[in-house]
């Protein structure tokens, strides 16, 4: 009664809500439609945000680098100390790491060899992550190695190993960058390949993969011209082509589920009009009572709203219920589906389906308004 | 001076080639505290009349006056304001809300009024027609003579000058036609209200002051 008095005072509410009462049945199967569009856009929306975040996570790692290596016009084999010094003056803003690298086999105490690539580099704590020991900050004497080649060798920290008649301390085990046992890596000092003149890459590792696209720009605008490749530069880049390819996959996604409510909204535009019909002879009613047509109007167009917010938000909760799903299952953290950027699908789906019902309620409400109480009363 | 008013009045319908004239040349006039009936067989004009008199329809000629002011003219949204502040309705088929209580479907002309309560009048009126105790029932809980008392409650809401009864007892039988009848008529004196009914009932014309017959679009007294 408390709930009845206070719509009292909002009569298009109070009536809206005693109308859709009515037919329960025909009320609940047009918010079903309504949900199935809400839970399609949600659901399709959040899961193309599950999957962006799932390929940028994984992708994370490769995209802010740039690698340089000696261009196809080079004089040189290789990039030069000037070139490198060029770099580090251009780009201020990241670390530039040149790196010299050969190819050596390596003979264990115990007779086992292993072939690797040698790397001599002297930051070698920005490129590679130790799995055991220190990270030194500058390698200046010591070794690392990756950790299939340490154990085949049965190499510990501290243990020796001679690349090129030089001996070097193995102070820390790395990750092989070799995915498949093609050998492993041995880093060095560079001036462990000091007859080596030229360096053979240089990485460059920038914030972020939008930043190392644009070191990569600028580098090859100040080395290379249309005729003259200096230098090779390449960048992961794809970051923004991979983006590209979801904005676009989520733009299809978000349309398939724009369809579902287009349909949904026909589905109450043709309930809203077969109730008007119905009910002709009690809106003549209404109207020769002296109920005005704005009234009427608000009367209807509300109900099409109550509709379109009951589906809407039943369709969200269901949505948030899959999207948890969906990022299990996709990312493995199901309360990433709470985060804005997934999240802000169920406010655009319930947006978009009390939208929709307000413009499907708009024809059959003027349509009902506007009719002739004579008319009407006629039934 | 009279409540409703016709001068000359007449209705035509035209549909295609044909046009038929559904009134011709009538002067009504009904004043505060009588009941006149206006009766006449089927296709007489008798609704058409009754809409013209309640502001549902707009004659072709002649004029229509309200309290001395002449609405022949007055537009839609003019008619409906004339409709909520001075007149009532009761149909035949009584036309009550269903999914409304009885209070409900008695404040239902005023609903959309949020500057005065009615309340306090809807359960007064419904008290007056015997209903004190039904006030939270919906019309399927009713019966036909308690939907008609609830529809006469509504059509008194406003405080009317004019009631307008088309059939009121039409759809009720013999005995609880004459009960709706003698509250009609009761009302018609407690609210000092003109009451235009129309009917071919021979019943509620012996309620009536005054009758007017309608044959063919032309009144008959």
């Amino acid at each position: 009664m408390s709930v009845a008095s206070l719509l009292w005072r909002f009569p298009s509410v109070l009536m809206a809500w005693r109308n859709l009462g009515r037919n329960r049945l025909r009320t609940a199967l047009a918010a079903l439609g309504i949900v199935i569009g809400v839970v399609a856009i949600c659901s399709l929306g959040m899961a193309t945000v599950a999957i962006e975040q799932q390929a940028t996570a994984q992708l994370g790692d490769l995209t802010n680098e740039v690698t340089v290596s000696s261009g196809p016009d080079s004089e040189t084999e290789g990039v030069t100390e000037e070139q490198v010094a060029e770099m580090r003056a251009i780009v201020t803003d990241a670390r530039v790491i040149p790196q010299k690298t050969n190819r050596t086999t390596l003979e264990a105490r115990n007779g086992r060899e292993a072939r690797v690539s040698v790397t001599g580099v002297t930051d070698a704590n920005a490129l590679y992550d130790l799995t055991t020991g220190p990270a030194p900050e500058r390698l200046q004497s010591g070794a690392l190695i990756s950790n299939g080649t340490a154990e085949r060798l049965a190499l510990e920290p501290g243990d020796p190993v001679e690349y090129e008649g030089r001996i070097y301390r193995i102070r820390g085990f790395i990750e092989s960058e070799h995915a498949f046992g093609f050998g492993g890596d041995l880093v060095v000092p560079v001036s462990g390949l000091a007859d080596q003149r030229h360096y053979d890459t240089v990485t460059i590792i920038a914030a972020d993969g939008d930043a190392a696209g644009r070191i990569g720009d600028r580098l090859d605008t100040r080395f290379n011209t249309e005729e003259d490749e200096e230098l090779r530069v390449s960048t992961f880049g794809n970051r923004a082509q991979v983006g590209g390819f979801l904005d676009t996959l989520s733009l299809a996604l978000l349309g398939i589920g724009g369809i579902s409510l287009v349909v949904a909204s026909v589905a109450i535009l043709n309930v809203m009009l077969m109730s008007t019909v119905e009910r002709r002879g009690e809106i003549g009613v209404l109207r020769a009572v002296g109920i005005r047509r704005g009234e009427v109007l608000r009367m209807i167009l509300t109900e099409a709203t109550l509709l379109g917010a009951l589906g809407g938000l039943v369709g969200a909760l269901v949505s948030l219920a899959t999207g948890m799903v969906l990022f299990h299952v996709i990312t493995g953290d199901a309360t990433a589906a709470l985060g804005w950027a997934s999240s802000r699908y169920l406010v655009y789906g319930f947006g978009f389906a009390v939208a929709a019902s307000v413009l499907s309620g708009a024809y059959p409400a003027w349509k009902a308004a506007n009719e002739s109480p004579v008319e009407a009363l006629r039934g | 001076m009279s409540v409703v008013e016709l001068r000359g009045v007449g209705k035509r319908y035209e549909s295609g080639a044909e046009t038929i004239d559904a009134l011709k040349d009538v002067d009504f006039t009904a004043d505060r505290g009588e009941m006149v009936t206006i009766t006449g067989p089927s296709g007489s004009g008798k609704s058409t009349m009754l809409n013209l008199i309640g502001l549902l329809d707009e004659p072709t000629e002649g004029t229509v006056s309200l309290q001395g002011r002449n609405v022949t003219d007055f537009g839609e949204d003019e008619r409906t304001e004339e409709r909520r502040s001075a007149l009532g309705f009761v149909f035949q088929d009584f036309h009550l809300l269903p999914m409304l209580t009885a209070v409900e479907n008695v404040e239902l002309p005023s609903m959309w009024d949020t500057s005065v309560d009615r309340h306090d009048r809807a359960v007064d009126l419904l008290r007056r027609v015997g209903l004190g105790d039904r006030l939270t029932h919906t019309p399927d809980e009713l019966s036909g003579g308690q939907k008609q008392r609830v529809a006469i409650a509504r059509s008194l809401i406003n405080e009317p000058e004019v009631l307008l009864a088309d059939e009121p007892t039409g759809n009720l039988d013999q005995d609880t036609g004459g009960t709706i009848l003698d509250e009609i008529t009761r009302l018609k004196a407690e609210e000092d209200l003109a009451v235009v009914a129309i009917t071919h009932d021979e019943q509620l014309v012996e309620y009536a002051d005054r009758v007017v017959r309608l044959v063919d679009g032309v009144t008959r007294t």
